[in-house]
């Protein structure tokens, strides 16, 4: 950690047109409000000391009530504030119509990371590397439950449903790394899942596709590790355990101890490795240990893709 | 029905100034808790709309395994019993106990027939594997997972009412019990009517769960 | 002024009243006098205590989340017991301290006192409510024993129906409970102002706390059956798989939003209202004064409630919802600001001329004009379509609505217990003292939350438990203000329950209020008044002209 990091910032950096736009309408806001609560603040203190008791002032024409005054301080702030609700909703209706030539890179949020897919294929976790001045649309699902994609140096945000797409584009302008993170809650280590999304010059954007198809798979990563967390003494091809064969398993339907069938998705994998005990599939018994808080998520994901890798493989058996 | 008219009234509580007053509070606030009841309910009917619109065929599927017969019956008898409930509400303003009695257990009669027939109906979904809540036991709709959502959503609702209605016919017991002493229409005779106005809300529930289930997605 | 000041001028202390009726925490002594009690008034004492044990349980769950918050990599507490402590800081302060705070204890004690009456409604009702909430309570302790939840007080599906791995099903249960708790009051208190109103109490001669509660009411009436139902749903998609909201079988997560902020964002109301009420008795008390414009305030209360069942869109504007219904929840939202301004400015233009005496209740109602309006503002930047699609679930939102609860409701809270605590115990506490708490309460939370604006601005989201190295700082601030706003609440509870025993006795009047309340003795009898008032006169019938010479 670099000792710049400790030092306090007070406004965000921005990387895109729109990220400008919002700082001018919430610093224009922030002005127009001082002037309407300002007055509230000092008049209340003031009057409530001026008017103490047993002091000598005059306080003749009191007043009960005033309609005409109660009416402008009614409507003059809320008609000065609607300036407001439409300049930031012009900025929404720019949000929500991406330009028709926009880059689509297709995003999955579940927890705890983020997958990104770009045009051409290639696909990352957790960063997100995107070309300079191209409008990127990035749509979205979720695998399990809500997360919320949110780069603070775009100023926008869109949550990830499961089972329905949505959808944020946005035009960087500005080369760098920026924070990138997940705003709803989602579980345990909500907090973690985070990463930078990485803009680059267009040149340089192209050499890191070129690169990252080059980068060895995650499964293949995953096959590694199968074995090296022991993995494969159970589920391996020759081992003595009976343990059940994972060979043709994603996707395909599990038969459920006390009847009932679950398709074997990623979630459910997922959830055997943590936690082997808690959805029991029919005919073997419980031997195996929980993985919960023993796996680094980032070895855990290699290792489902592999498992996934060897359904595909599997051929629909 | 050769009976002595006994006298009608309220025994009025400490924090009131007058029985009037006691009468107003009473139906007041039954109204109001029959207000959250409904908004209760609406959230359910909301569900029910949502569920309609997102999955048409699959609601319609469960509808079309619902015995509409039942609901239908179960309908007609809960309109009679609300005719007996207003029945004894009339006879207890009247003053006239016995009739009241026989009025208030023929309701609670209506209403636990309602709840045969219903306890029937819950058989026969079993019986037709219309339970996928049940851990263990297919279900008739399997290759339908939406339509898991609305038969749910037909056990949450009835459920609902059958615990409402089960909670009415106790109280109407229960006002049965206590209205057999003689000096009850004289001490408590607005309890029959706030009790009333609770059974017609039960009875107009039902009037809206029924086509809400059984016939809007015919 | 000094408490002795206060006691000189009411000189003619009946001491003759109470020696012939004993008031209402002398009438009996025993126990079950306490637990099986009709009275109102006992009912708010009781809800008093059990509301403050909840409070100090938030608040140490809050203590908690301020101090894993001190350093960025989440070394203090692990993520898991970071996300338990936050939802459960979220549950109790959200049912069991904000939402029946005012209403409950000061409702109960106050609305039969100041339309006239003997007791509420439907007395029985009002303690089964209590009983119901300590229920409700248990359900949360014995799920914060067997473990925690850590859903978030949100309880978004489908992470509490299915992914959850902790006890989701005692807290829901627990907040069903509540909800029941919320209406039976609501039902008592809206059949109250209705029916049981003293001869000449006409709706334009009730104080203005008495509308916001009624206001309140209301919404409780109309918005916790929704919540009730939305949560038994989500129990029976947890404890029976029914999964109405479940995205697997074609269920919609989104609809669980909806219904769930259907209730919830009125519920902020449920909070913020009987703040506005309590507000509207202090301005007038202190500044002696009729208040500026009872009608503008009493409709807006009114206004409040009505809108507040229309704007809970703005809680989804960046979930995928139309371009339209953002739109309209958007102005809408900006509303609903316009009733919250004029009573602000109301009470503002009622200090002017007034005869201003600075006690710790007016100090408190200061606080809560400075945090309330300043909450109140962020809200419209959220409701500001393209401001809320960069700091919506940010620490944006979360000093905003701290802003508008702490300010709104515990300032009130506190301001009110300080205002009624002699007519409720009988007795004075320092003055010195309760100035200082409200000074101090207001110092401290603008050092704790402020800072959270700017980390919002930054873009740090809420509910992180490791955060980015940048952000340390302004934590750390957050957390330092933290121990100040300890100080503030812990204070108070030493000085009042000092005063319970060695406090100057209070006459009926110490404030030399207006209101019923204040024409009978302190503490009032079980019945409340030796004779039952006639109202023939208007409300906040202060002096019309000062004296000559101020």
């Amino acid at each position: 950690m670099n000792p710049q990091d400790y030092t306090l910032q007070l406004w965000p950096g921005a990387a895109s047109g729109m990220a400008h736009q919002v700082d001018w309408l919430i610093i224009a806001f922030t002005i127009v409000t001082l002037f309407l609560v300002v007055p509230i603040f000092v008049c209340f203190t003031y009057w409530a000391w001026k008017y103490r008791r047993g002091r000598n002032v005059d306080r003749s024409h009191r007043e009960s009530r005033n309609v005409k005054i109660e009416l402008s301080w009614m409507l003059i702030p809320f008609a000065i504030t609607l300036v407001f609700f439409v300049w930031a909703a012009r900025l929404y209706d720019i949000e929500q119509h991406p330009p028709p030539n926009a880059m689509v890179v297709q995003a999955i949020g579940r927890q705890w990371m983020w997958k990104f897919q770009h045009p051409g294929g290639q696909w990352e976790i957790n960063d997100l590397h995107v070309p300079e001045n191209t409008p990127v649309l990035i749509d979205m699902i979720s695998q399990d439950v809500v997360h919320d994609l949110y780069v603070p140096a775009l100023r926008i945000q869109m949550d990830t449903i499961p089972g329905r797409r949505t959808q944020l584009w946005f035009k960087a302008d500005r080369t760098g790394q920026f924070l990138l993170e997940c705003a709803e809650f989602c579980g345990t280590d909500h907090s973690e899942m985070a990463g930078s999304l990485i803009v680059m010059t267009p040149a340089a954007y192209q050499a890191w596709l070129a690169h990252a198809g080059a980068e060895p798979s995650l499964a293949a990563a995953g096959k590694m590790l199968f074995s090296s967390y022991g993995c494969s003494g159970c589920h391996g091809p020759n081992s003595t355990v009976r343990a059940p064969s994972l060979i043709g398993l994603y996707g395909h339907p599990v038969p459920m101890q006390g009847g009932g069938v679950l398709v074997a998705d990623t979630a459910y994998i997922r959830d055997k490795i943590l936690d082997p005990g808690k959805r029991r599939i029919a005919g073997y018994k419980q031997v195996m240990p929980r993985y919960a808080g023993k796996m680094p998520e980032a070895d855990l994901l290699r290792i489902i893709a592999y498992v996934q890798s060897l359904g595909q493989s599997g051929g629909g058996a | 029905m050769a009976e002595h008219a006994a006298t009608v009234g309220v025994e009025v509580e400490e924090q009131f100034f007058s029985a009037e007053q006691q009468r107003h509070v009473a139906t007041l606030g039954m109204w109001v808790f029959l207000a959250t009841e409904l908004l209760l309910f609406s959230g359910m009917f909301l569900v029910a709309l949502v569920l309609r619109v997102l999955h048409p065929a699959s609601v319609t599927a469960v509808a079309l395994h619902l015995k509409f017969w039942i609901g239908a019956t179960n309908a007609a008898v809960l309109i009679v019993s609300s005719f007996t409930m207003s029945l004894a509400i009339e006879a207890s303003k009247a003053g006239l106990r016995r009739a009241m009695l026989r009025f208030l257990v023929a309701t609670a009669a209506l209403g636990v027939l309602f709840l045969c027939l219903k306890a029937y109906e819950y058989y026969r979904d079993w019986a037709e594997h219309m339970m996928p809540f049940l851990p263990g036991r297919p279900y008739v709709l399997d290759g339908d997972p939406a339509s898991r959502l609305f038969t749910n959503l037909y056990f949450i609702i009835t459920g609902l009412h059958g615990l409402h209605l089960t909670v009415g016919i106790c109280l109407v017991l229960g006002m049965a019990f206590f209205g057999r002493r003689a000096g009850f229409l004289s001490r408590h005779q607005n309890r029959v009517e706030v009790l009333g106005l609770y059974w017609h809300f039960i009875d107009l529930i039902w009037l809206i769960v029924f086509p809400t289930l059984y016939l809007l997605n015919r | 002024m000094s408490p002795s000041d206060l006691a000189l001028r009411d000189p003619v202390v009946p001491e003759a009243t109470i020696a012939r009726q004993p008031d209402y925490l002398h009438a009996k002594q025993t126990l079950s006098s306490w637990f099986f009690t009709t009275d109102h008034k006992r009912i708010g004492i009781l809800y008093l205590v059990s509301i403050t044990f909840f409070f100090i349980l938030g608040a140490i769950a809050a203590g908690l989340i301020r101090l894993s918050l001190l350093v960025p990599n989440g070394s203090i507490f692990s993520n898991d017991f970071y996300d338990k402590m936050f939802t459960l800081h979220g549950v109790i302060m959200v049912w069991f301290f904000l939402i029946p705070s005012i209403p409950n204890t000061f409702g109960n004690f106050l609305i039969p006192l100041m339309i006239g009456a003997k007791d509420v409604a439907f007395p029985r009702l009002n303690l089964m409510s209590w009983y119901l909430y300590m229920v409700a309570a248990l359900f949360t302790l014995i799920c914060v024993v067997l473990g925690g939840v850590d859903t978030g007080w949100t309880f978004y599906t489908p992470y509490s129906t299915f992914y959850s791995n902790s006890w989701v099903l005692p807290a829901l249960i627990g907040v069903v409970l509540i909800g029941f708790s919320s209406i039976m009051t609501a039902v008592n208190f809206v059949v109250t102002v209705h029916t049981m109103r003293a001869p000449g109490m006409t709706w334009f001669r009730m104080p203005l706390f008495i509308w916001s509660l009624y206001a309140t009411s209301l919404i409780i009436l109309l918005a916790t059956p929704v919540l009730t139902i939305t949560l038994v749903l989500l129990i029976a998609s947890r404890a029976f798989g029914f999964a109405v909201f479940d995205p697997a079988n074609g269920g919609d997560p989104v609809l669980y939003q909806h219904m769930f902020w259907f209730y919830s964002h009125p519920a902020v109301y449920i909070m913020v209202l009987p703040g506005m009420g309590v507000m509207s008795e202090l301005v007038t008390a202190f500044a002696s004064k009729r208040v500026f414009g009872y009608r503008f305030i009493a409709y807006s209360s009114m206004a409040i409630a009505a809108l507040s069942f229309f704007v809970w869109g703005h809680h989804m504007f960046y979930n995928g919802m139309s371009e339209s219904a953002s739109l309209t929840f958007s102005i809408l939202s900006f509303t609903i600001a316009v009733p919250s301004a004029v009573k602000v400015y109301n009470w503002t233009a009622t200090i002017h001329k007034g005869e201003v005496r600075l006690d710790t209740p007016l100090l408190y109602a200061m606080g809560w004009i400075g945090l309330f309006v300043v909450g109140g503002l962020t809200g419209l930047f959220l409701a500001s379509l393209a401001i809320d699609g960069h700091v919506h679930d940010t620490y944006f939102v979360v000093a905003h609505f701290h802003y508008i609860m702490v300010g709104a409701t515990v300032e009130a809270f506190l301001g009110a217990l300080h205002f009624w605590w002699p007519k409720m115990t009988g007795r004075l506490y320092s003055e010195a003292w309760g100035r200082v708490s409200a000074f101090l309460t207001f110092i401290g939370f603008n050092v704790t939350f402020f800072p959270q604006f700017i980390l919002g601005y930054l873009g740090m989201p809420r509910r992180y438990n490791t955060y980015d190295p940048q952000f340390q700082v302004l934590n750390v601030v957050s957390s330092a203000g933290a121990t100040i706003l300890a100080a503030a609440y812990i204070f108070p509870m030493i000085y009042l329950i000092y005063s319970l025993f060695y406090g100057e006795r209070a006459g009926p009047n110490p404030w030399d209020a207006r209101g019923l309340e204040w024409t009978t003795t302190s503490p009032p009898p079980p019945h409340n008044f030796e004779t039952p008032p006639i109202v023939d006169f208007d409300p906040y019938d202060y002096p019309s002209r000062a004296p000559e010479g101020g």
